[in-house]
């Protein structure tokens, strides 16, 4: 049995038919054509599929459809803006955050839900706070530095 | 599958009711769906609480710290009343997966899941804690020993019974509380071995402690033949040694291709008493750390 959604993806007002027992990553995916959302394990150990949703960072794998309801989310598509990146998604291509590219959306969801909170973390934080994100590839030094690196630029141009 | 959002505790008793006991309690979710999915558990409908307003709050109440059923564990361990009385608790909550799941799993799901290393449900176990249960006959309340049926299992039935809130009674000065982990990495780990305490101190003796320890059986597994020597001895690093080794007594931790052998947990949970009860006497300022 169907039941309805309403939800916000990205600013738009999106209402569906959806089958309740569907995860939210697979709907994001499947019927909005969202790809940029990875799965990785899908069992919540990965952080592939980190999204925000009403401000925090979540794991969409595990998260049943429903729990969208009246949410209010972001995904990695989200954050550009007017072709232009946002600030963390622009640092770690510069600093050669990403190799494969796999864990990025996850990392860069993870960061923006991070530093919204706490503008200025320390390094000691930022590992904290992602460290339930894995990459196979980096080898995670470079992907410190390039939230590091945004977080000074958020703050920067915050202050113009 | 159904999937309800329920508004107020009322509406979960009548979700439940209409579906006759085919129906799941769904909080945070984050082991729930996967064990659906798995067919480890069942469920034809899903009754969301997590929008319950009354579920979210955490509150001193009457010489008591109410954490609201519904509460995730980031709430919980950023929460200043939980960080003043029971840091202990803020530390538990804080290893449970990664950030990512504290963000909505809850802590009444990480007792209610039964799973026996829960580090949530295991720093909470010995802060003697009240499970507040609501079903069709009434409310009640109930202790940790009530709570846990076996391995994995819980004597909650999730399609009956809302939990409400936890309420813990607030510690008096002389009281504190400690948890230990032992661990492979600090995130997306379960821990090899963890240790709860919480403990009176008068006149640098033990008044009385409480001593739980995981993966060791089911549940928080209490390690009375400890608990009950402690009572009234001195302070001391010989008195953790003793009541270290003590713990094994109650103890029969299983091997673990992961998490460590017999032999390995049977070595290091009397350090972890140790670390415990000295972290305690520290906190009362009886001790140096
Ligand atoms: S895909 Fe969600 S945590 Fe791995
Ligand atoms: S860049 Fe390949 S997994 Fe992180």
């Amino acid at each position: 049995m169907k039941e309805r959604l309403v939800t916000t993806v990205n600013g738009r007002r999106i209402e569906r038919y959806v089958d309740p027992s569907m995860r939210l990553v697979d709907f994001l995916r499947d019927e909005l054509l969202l790809t940029g959302t990875k799965i990785g394990c899908k069992q919540g150990e990965c952080g592939a599929c980190t999204i925000i949703m009403n401000g925090t960072a979540v794991l969409s794998c595990i998260m049943p459809v429903m729990k969208a309801m009246d949410a209010e989310i972001l995904t990695i598509e989200g954050l550009e803006k007017d072709g232009t990146l946002h600030p963390i998604q622009d640092e770690f291509i510069k600093g050669g955050a990403i190799q494969c590219g796999f864990c990025t959306p996850g990392f860069i969801m993870g960061t923006k839900a991070l530093l919204d909170e706490n503008p200025s973390p320390t390094s000691e934080e930022v590992r904290e706070e992602l460290s339930g994100h894995i990459c196979r590839c980096t080898g995670y030094k470079k992907i410190e530095e390039a939230v590091l690196k945004a977080a000074e630029r958020l703050r920067e141009e915050k202050d113009d | 599958m159904k999937y309800l959002i329920a508004n107020s505790t009322a509406e979960v008793l009548e979700f439940l009711k209409e579906a006759g006991g085919t129906a799941s309690i769904l909080a945070g979710g984050t082991d729930l769906i996967l064990d659906i999915e798995s067919g480890k558990k069942k469920a034809d409908t899903l009754v969301d609480v997590t929008r319950i307003p009354e579920l979210k709050k955490i509150e001193e109440v009457d010489g008591f710290l109410e954490i609201g059923a519904a509460a995730t564990l980031t709430e919980i361990q950023k929460n200043p009343l939980v960080r003043k009385y029971f840091p202990s608790l803020a530390k538990g909550c804080k290893t449970v997966g990664s950030s990512l799941i504290q963000n909505v799993a809850t802590l009444a799901g990480n007792v209610i899941t039964a799973q026996p290393a829960a580090d949530a449900g295991m720093a909470l176990s010995v802060l003697d804690p009240r499970f507040v249960l609501v079903d069709e006959e009434g409310t009640r309340e109930c202790g940790v020993d009530e709570m846990y049926a076996g391995f994995g299992v819980s004597t909650l039935d999730s399609g009956r019974t809302l939990m409400t809130k936890i309420k813990i009674p607030l510690p008096n000065k002389n009281e504190a509380a400690s948890f230990q982990r032992l661990e492979l990495r600090k995130s997306l780990s379960l821990p090899m071995l963890n240790v709860a305490a919480m403990a009176s101190i008068k006149d640098g003796k033990f008044e009385w402690v409480r001593l739980r320890m995981a993966p060791v059986g089911k549940g928080p597994v209490r390690a009375a033949e400890a608990e009950e020597w402690l009572v009234g001895k001195e302070v001391s690093a010989e008195t953790f040694k003793k009541a270290g080794e003590l713990a094994l007594e109650n103890a029969n931790p299983r091997s673990n291709p992961l998490r460590g052998s017999k032999e390995y947990r049977e070595s290091t949970l009397p350090v972890m008493v140790r670390r415990a009860l000295l972290e305690i006497a520290t906190q009362l300022n009886v001790m140096e750390g």
